[in-house]
């Protein structure tokens, strides 16, 4: 299946296309000025550390929605397969190790590819697929590597020991940094660093708040935008794009501009979008339904504190897995509860993604608790982030058309006149 | 501490043990129904049941033996892997009522997802998640020593009893002799002859199920015999590791022994893996189980590949394997991405291998095939 384009609303996303484009060539612009490339896993709270002493970051799980989007996913699973790796394996890792291990040389690569690491974070970490992903990255790549911890531990019982062990961890990636570039960490960078990500979070939290206006300025069509969130953290770039998203947004708010003209219906998304597919978005719009909230745009409600610099990116490593995850169920379902009631959901689309376990592990239960205890129906759909071959349009269609159309005649039995 | 080791009535006393070892989860129900005691679900060899031992609880290896995974339907999805879906399939249907709860260690991600599944569902007494960590560093040690201590708090308030240090380095003591006497069985193997495969694989059962008091006279009485006549061996010729996360079908070990393959060792989430390594016997017993713990044989789900890469040569080298089937459940991801670098590795060094992947029924036709395609492209069909 050919990437089928969203169609977005946000002027921002002139501004984002820049950025993402600015990202890519910055690090083939580091690699041919020496300054080290190091690739890591996604989600975590290393990125702080990187920026403050002039390394590019490269995050090949970022990478694989780029190639989704590109049409280069299934060259990527070609590659994968013919070096033995089943097909079953989430698509973020065969895109990533295909990639890795046969696409990264290809020429006339949209973007320039990806720069070849100068080194490798290798995690006990996350999901067992990312962990993986970088077992094979570091197999493959003739790159110094440091293999750092820290274990999942659900949200609710992280404690003392479990942040005291993040900041061991992140004391010995900074001797390896040392060692690799000879020069030492500045710690009021750092700290710089951190107070520009809690800064980016305090903005994506407002941005997000304000989708609980009806009309819902800007839809899950935009969520393109999380780009800032996950490469530039740590950087005035995603505090500078982001107030002018929250700018942009107040606007839309204060005129009443809507993603519709006249909404009728509001839907959270659970799970990972569809990257090559991202219209799907768009899809429901023509029963002026919009997608206002999901689970995965809430991984960076958080806050860090600058002046405990260590301390902020060790709890930020440590809540990234388990706030979107089954590691956390209950929190997931206390997050969603809340999302139902701050932006007056009507009903839920879970996409069960069979890439992604950790994350569609509990769908049943969040389906169950949204209908029995909350009284908002909640439609599953089989589908996959990565892999367009795993998704079936129709399928998908026959099911959300009835959901809407059963939605729509729920809104019009409230609204009818007592007989 | 003799009282730990001491005998007391059982619902399967009398029983044969490997009829005890097959009838398993009948056999705890009624020990549960008859004397009262804890039995707690674990997922995976990482949750130690030397801690549990202490506190006189009886840790119980979670095992969806020939359940029909489509039972777990109303809450996982198809694509988890078979085992964890038929552990959830047996629990809704009651097949695990006896337990009192679990006792999980990040084993992988269907694991828990499982975890926190059950404990929404099915609401256990207790449920807990021990975070370890990956590596086996000072400061490793120092973490996983407070994740230890908070299952013993946890412990402590589920039984209502202070914590032991003596209790539990008896406890460590009395898996050590079982590891040690099982270790005894399978480096038999290592030379020509040894015991059969199923038993080593229902004795490795049988110290994840039942209490460590009850297996340790049956590996007493094994090892006794194993060099008599009466104990039946394998007699396949070519020298095999099977390696695999969970299989709970002996068929296939069956099928296997008569195609001409004789199992010497595996590399899987019960058996051999689990053995190997010993707690200190002097010192905290905390510490001296956490440092056991941390430096475990690599398993695929928390081990690197240089790791996993040294482990498997060293064990094939042991064992003097010629070749080896992956038994891989579908959707299981750690074994699955393990796979091409491991059968790479074989590949350079001339050992054939073969992958057969489960879909929750056991030995289908389509894997009987797939055996006797590989027994006869190596060249030694039949025994």
């Amino acid at each position: 299946m050919d990437a089928q384009k969203t169609t977005k609303r946000l002027k921002a996303n002139t501004a984002l296309r820049e950025i993402i484009a600015e990202f890519y060539a910055d690090g083939h612009r580091a690699k041919a000025e020496g300054r080290p490339v190091g690739w890591i896993p996604p989600m975590n709270g290393l990125i702080e550390l990187f920026y403050a002493m002039d390394i590019h970051p490269i995050f090949p799980e970022n990478w694989a929605p780029v190639c989704a989007a590109i049409g280069t996913n299934r060259e990527n699973f070609a590659a994968c397969a013919g070096h033995g790796y089943a097909d079953d394996l989430c698509g973020y890792f065969r895109n990533n190790v295909g990639y890795a291990l046969d696409g990264i040389d290809a020429p006339d690569q949209p973007l320039g590819g990806l720069p070849k690491p100068d080194f490798l974070i290798s995690f006990g970490a996350g999901c067992i697929p990312t962990m993986k992903t970088f077992q094979v990255l570091c197999d493959h790549f003739d790159c110094p590597v440091i293999r750092a911890d820290l274990p999942q531990v659900a949200m609710e019982d992280i404690g003392e020991h479990h942040l005291r062990y993040g900041v061991a961890q992140i004391k010995r990636l900074i001797a390896f940094l040392e060692d690799l570039t000879g020069r030492r960490l500045d710690m009021d960078r750092l700290s710089q660093a951190v107070a520009w990500t809690d800064e980016a979070c305090r903005l994506w939290d407002e941005i997000m708040a304000l989708r609980a206006a009806v009309p819902a300025p800007f839809s899950a069509a935009e969520i393109g935008i999380m780009f800032v969130m996950v490469t530039r953290h740590g950087t005035p770039i995603a505090v500078d794009f982001l107030r002018d998203v929250l700018a942009e947004v107040k606007e839309r708010v204060a005129q009443g501009v809507g993603v519709v003209p006249d909404e009728r219906l509001r839907l959270f998304w659970d799970n990972i979008p569809l990257w090559y597919n991202m219209k799907l978005f768009n899809y429901f719009e023509k029963w002026n339904a919009v997608v206002v909230a999901e689970t995965y745009t809430s991984a960076w409600t958080l806050r860090m504190d600058p002046s405990r610099p260590l301390e902020s990116i060790a709890y930020k490593s440590l809540v990234s897995y388990p706030l979107v995850s089954c590691v956390s169920l209950e929190k997931r379902l206390e997050l969603i509860r809340k999302a139902v009631r701050e932006y007056r959901i009507d009903g839920a689309i879970l996409h069960s993604n069979r890439s992604c376990k950790p994350i569609s592990m509990g769908q049943l239960d969040i389906q169950r608790m949204l209908n029995d205890e909350l009284g908002v129906p909640a439609v599953l759909f089989d589908g996959d982030h990565m892999d367009g071959d795993k998704f079936a349009f129709a399928p998908f269609q026959t099911r959300i058309d009835a959901f809407i159309e059963m939605l729509l005649e729920r809104r019009a039995s409230a609204h009818a006149p007592n007989p | 501490m003799e009282g730990c080791r001491r005998r007391r009535e059982t619902a399967w006393d009398g029983v044969a043990w490997r009829d005890a070892v097959a009838n398993h989860p009948h056999l705890l129900k009624a020990e549960k129904a008859r004397s009262g005691r804890i039995l707690l679900g674990t997922l995976c060899a990482h949750a130690p049941p030397e801690i549990l031992h202490a506190f006189d609880i009886v840790p119980v290896r979670l095992w969806g033996a020939g359940a029909d995974p489509g039972g777990a339907d109303p809450l996982l999805q198809s694509f988890i892997c078979p085992p964890v879906r038929q552990i959830m399939a047996m629990g809704l249907a009651g097949r695990y009522d006896f337990l009192d709860g679990l006792v999980h260690a990040y084993s992988c991600d269907a694991a828990c997802g499982l975890f926190n599944i059950w404990r929404r569902n099915l609401h256990p007494k207790f449920a807990f998640q021990l975070s370890l960590p990956y590596m086996d560093t000072p400061e490793a040690l120092a973490y996983a020593q407070v994740e230890f201590r908070r299952l013993i708090t946890a412990l402590e308030t589920l039984t209502d009893r202070a914590y032991e240090p003596e209790r539990l380095r008896a406890a460590i003591g009395l898996y050590r002799e079982a590891r040690v006497l099982l270790r005894r069985a399978y480096a038999r193997k290592r030379q020509d002859g040894g015991p059969a495969y199923a038993d080593l694989y229902r004795l490795s059962l049988a110290l994840q199920v039942f209490p460590v008091e009850t297996v340790l006279p049956w590996l007493t009485a094994f090892d006794a015999a194993a060099d008599g006549p009466a104990v039946a061996g394998d007699a396949g010729t070519t020298r095999l590791m099977i390696s695999r996360s969970l299989c709970a079908d002996e068929a296939l070990f069956t099928e296997i022994a008569a195609l001409g393959g004789n199992i010497v060792v595996d590399d899987t989430c019960i058996g051999y893996r689990t053995l190997l390594g010993e707690a200190a016997p002097e010192g905290d017993p905390v510490t001296a189980l956490v440092r056991h713990h941390l430096a475990r044989p690599p398993c695929s789900a928390r081990a690197d590949f240089p790791a996993r890469r040294a482990y498997f040569l060293e064990q094939i080298e042991a064992f003097r394997v010629e070749a080896v089937v992956f038994i891989h459940q579908k959707f299981c991801d750690p074994h699955l991405a393990d796979h091409p670098f491991l059968k790479t590795l074989l590949e350079e060094r001339g050992i054939p291998s073969l992958q057969v992947e489960l879909e929750g029924e056991g030995l289908t036709g389509q894997i009987r095939t797939r055996l006797e395609g590989f027994f006869e492209m190596i060249g030694k069909n039949g025994p």
